[in-house]
């Protein structure tokens, strides 16, 4: 899966696909402490506007961050950048797949778009990342 | 505990320190299935990991109103992080308004090992402004 190779402009990167569970949710909140029960909640999260719980966005950016490591490896550990809009809430049973490009690369640093849609093709994140070689 | 909510800006959180602990790395490697971070080796931690470890600072100190949402994220690594290294976090409320029956607050956010910043972000969040009406 790691790619870790030159990548010029125009390159996709590796996509990552990932089916959203509950039980993944639930993993997440208690890895990460938040237990805002938006997410964990399936009583609260029915009476918010989402009609049901949704995925925490920093597990969705997760997939997005496994994307570019295998894309630039070390690299994107040691200098990685992100700027990211969360569009829509990733659900229990979405697909989430993962994809970006590279739009430049110039003096060592390499500048991508990326985002996140589910199976329906809907974007949830969307963004641009950069990471220095 | 302080809800979010009750924070204006300029508002400093408690610094907070985090011990990166095998045990917690694993358990979060496993929540978000990363198997490029498997595959890449070197006991390095996720980016998100240390990002997430952040966020966890605030929530230690104030709790998220109910219903808050994630609505954007901007983060800036300076070195790779390996399991086993402490971390220091410091957050402090840059901004914060209110439009359309919502508060949108940014959130400062900078991570330091021995003192040098490994992470430094800036998160987006947004809730009611009448906490928990329009959820």
């Amino acid at each position: 899966m790691t790619q870790q190779t030159s990548l010029a402009a125009g390159a996709a990167l590796p996509t990552v696909t990932k089916t959203i569970t509950q039980e993944k949710i639930n993993a997440y909140a208690r890895a990460g402490g938040d237990s805002n029960p938006l997410h964990t909640d399936p009583a609260f999260a029915a009476r918010t506007q989402f009609g049901g719980t949704i995925a925490h966005g920093m597990l969705v950016l997760a997939y997005v961050s496994e994307m570019l490591t295998a894309a630039f490896g070390e690299d994107w550990l040691a200098s990685g950048r992100l700027k990211v809009r969360f569009r829509a809430p990733a659900r229990p049973g979405d697909t989430l797949t993962s994809s970006g490009k590279v739009t430049s690369v110039d003096g060592g640093k390499t500048l991508c778009e990326v985002e996140c849609r589910n199976e329906s093709g809907e974007v949830l994140v969307s963004g641009e990342a950069a990471v220095s070689r | 505990m302080t809800t979010l909510a009750a924070l204006e800006k300029g508002y400093e959180f408690p610094p907070a320190s985090f011990d990166l602990s095998e045990e917690w790395v694993d358990a979060y490697v496993a929540s978000v299935e990363d198997e490029a971070m498997a595959a890449l080796g070197g006991g390095f931690v996720p980016l998100m990991a240390i990002a997430a470890l952040a966020i966890r600072a605030l929530l230690e100190h104030s709790s998220l109103p109910p219903g808050t949402l994630h609505a954007g994220q901007e983060l800036a690594f300076a070195a790779p992080v390996r399991r086993g290294e402490a971390l220091t976090v410091a957050a402090r409320i840059a901004s914060r308004g209110e439009r359309a029956g919502w508060v949108l607050m940014g959130v400062e956010l900078r991570v330091a090992r021995d003192g040098l910043a490994v992470m430094t972000g800036r998160a987006t969040l947004s809730f009611p402004v009448a906490e928990g009406a329009a959820v």
